[in-house]
């Protein structure tokens, strides 16, 4: 069993395989806690579980996932949720960029590093920020679970907005009002069957929603998606 | 008409949604938002109120007649049959 310090919470799993135990390297405390946040227990039945079922993984990615999902799945606990979006930190900002996977949230934020400079924009987690609300104030973390690439810094930011990405052949941004924007964080997050749990998340949504825009954004691959998305999500207020 | 068991009212700031919790999360895994006469309508059924005490309910809240409160319920309860939620 090991320590590790992510999103400001220490979390102890022992980690099987090289793949998880190379990926949550960074990650690592400097000393172990016998009393952890979170304690994550990934049985062999359930990786095996999980390997049996139709997809592409490999064993070792199996334990990294579910390590991921139950991290994820304990954060609601301590006012945080997953949302599946690619983390981009600029001036001390992030900005989060959400989407179906295959929608191209990655190839955005590349974008953004391509056009401010990749020591200006940093990824600090290209699938699966944590978010948190740490003092009244909204942070996004990175963390050992950024999906398929290990694209992710051991760092937060204060988030300055969320924008939901969707592909158009021009480049047009708007708030999304509040039930659309509900449904939107909800879709790309992991929910639970608890109902304690469910309020719990749905506390977090309304937390988010008081601290900062959320947006949706029809994009193509041209740089000025880049400035769009800047702009409008630097001068987003709150609706 | 009754609520079927696991599925919730919750509020996020002023919008009132429909979550599946427990069992039902094998049979519903999105989310219905409610304007204020659903969420009226469905908190009333959620303590099992009849029909008819609903549809005064409706009538007094948005001051409207008798035919649009029950045409409202109708619509409303109808398209929750048709998601599955009541029984």
């Amino acid at each position: 069993m090991s320590t590790y310090e992510i999103a400001g919470l220490t979390v102890n799993y022992s980690a099987k395989y090289d793949h998880l135990r190379k990926r949550s390297a960074k990650y690592r405390a400097a000393e172990p806690s016998s009393t952890p946040d979170i304690s994550i227990n990934v049985t062999d039945g359930r990786i095996s579980g999980l390997l049996s079922r139709p997809n592409e993984l490999t064993l070792e990615e199996c334990e990294y996932m579910l390590t991921g999902q139950d991290f994820y799945t304990s954060l609601i606990d301590f006012n945080g949720m997953l949302l599946h979006a690619s983390a981009v930190v600029f001036e001390g900002e992030a900005y989060l960029f959400s989407a179906p996977c295959g929608t191209g949230k990655s190839t955005h934020t590349s974008m953004w590093q391509r056009y401010f400079g990749a020591d200006k924009a940093i990824i600090i987690n290209d699938d699966k920020p944590a978010i948190r609300i740490i003092n009244g104030e909204l942070l996004a973390y990175g963390t050992p679970f950024s999906g398929k690439y290990d694209i992710n810094e051991n760092a937060s930011a204060p988030i300055r907005g969320i924008c939901f990405l969707y592909r158009s052949p021009k480049n047009t941004i708007g708030q999304l009002p509040q039930p659309k924007a509900i449904h939107a964080l909800l879709n790309q997050s992991i929910r639970s069957s608890d109902f304690g749990t469910m309020q719990k998340l749905l506390a977090t949504v309304g937390d988010i929603l008081e601290r900062v825009p959320v947006f949706s954004m029809g994009c193509n691959m041209n740089p000025d998606a880049v400035t769009t998305s800047y702009e409008a999500m630097k001068k987003g207020k709150v609706l | 008409m009754k609520i079927k068991e696991g599925y919730k009212l919750c509020k996020v700031r002023d919008s009132s949604i429909v979550v599946a919790v427990g069992d039902a999360t094998m049979d519903f895994n999105g989310l219905v938002t409610l304007n204020q006469t659903g969420e009226l309508i469905w908190s009333m059924l959620e303590y099992g109120a009849p029909d008819g005490e609903i549809i005064s309910a409706i009538v007094k809240e948005y001051s409207v007649d008798e035919a649009t409160a029950k045409s409202d319920f109708d619509e409303f309860t109808a398209s929750l049959k048709g998601a599955g939620f009541i029984e």
